[in-house]
């Protein structure tokens, strides 16, 4: 990512703005991460803090988990959660493994299976939060 | 790579590269087995008796980790936003990261000993 120039620069902003290169995929890569994050900040330790500090783990049973998701409200606080986690953690993923998987076929391998398992699971999830019977 | 310059570079910076990586890694790791535990609420007796094991000493441990990894990349996330629209605040990118710090370890030591309490007051 490109920092702004110097301070002492006397370049005005407009020639500034045409230096930039134009928005690709891995703009909007970073940008989704910044979005993203910065939800999930919030979705992710309001999760945590719900069903791991106010309630102990050993507490948060069927019978817990039935009586969070009577509440429409709750299953898309949990979908959400599952849909922009998975999101921002497989493309977070995605630039390790360019970064530490070189050689092309290995790379190819590692991606599709990234990509595969993530995708599994995000169907999974959404099917057992959306077809939980309601009790 | 431009020739710009990267705010990535530099001491406290690279170490904040790093454990923003392998903090990054394992939360997700941990939310891929998580899916599948918190899948398995389809059945009733088997979602409950893998459960309990969330219980055991270990997996408390575990879970501590897990807050530590969470609200770490949380802090640092934001550190990172904040530098990248502020561009000037990477000056003061030392400070930045040791608030990071400092708030992670005040938020995880209490919440650490509240999930490890039960098996302090030996209820494991």
């Amino acid at each position: 990512m490109a920092i702004r120039a110097p301070e002492k620069e006397p370049t005005p902003p407009p020639s500034l703005r045409a230096q930039r290169p134009r928005p690709n995929f891995e703009t909007w890569s970073w940008f989704f991460m910044r979005i993203s994050g910065l939800v999930l900040l919030f979705l992710a330790l309001i999760h945590f803090t719900l069903t791991h500090i106010m309630h102990d783990v050993v507490k948060t049973n069927y019978n817990f988990v039935a009586h969070r998701w009577h509440n429409l409200g709750w299953r898309i606080f949990d979908w959400s959660l599952l849909a922009l986690a998975l999101a921002h953690g497989l493309n977070g993923l995605r630039l390790i493994v360019d970064d530490y998987v070189r050689r092309p076929g290995r790379r190819a391998a590692t991606k599709a299976t990234l990509y595969m398992l993530t995708g599994v699971l995000f169907a999974y999830g959404t099917m057992v939060i959306f077809t939980f019977p309601r009790a | 790579m431009s020739t710009v310059g990267t705010p990535y570079r530099g001491k406290s910076g690279q170490w904040a590269f790093i454990s923003h990586r392998v903090s990054g890694f394992l939360v997700f790791m941990f939310l891929l087995l998580h899916v599948v535990d918190v899948s398995l609420v389809q059945d009733k007796h088997l979602y409950n008796e893998v459960h309990a094991v969330y219980g055991n000493v270990v997996l408390r441990v575990f879970e501590v980790g897990l807050l530590f990894a969470l609200v770490f990349h949380a802090l640092n996330g934001l550190r990172i936003i904040l530098i990248d629209f502020f561009p000037e605040a990477v000056r003061r990118d030392k400070t930045l990261f040791a608030v990071v710090v400092f708030i992670t370890l005040a938020a995880c030591i209490p919440g650490g000993y509240v999930i490890l309490r039960p098996f302090i007051n030996g209820h494991f």
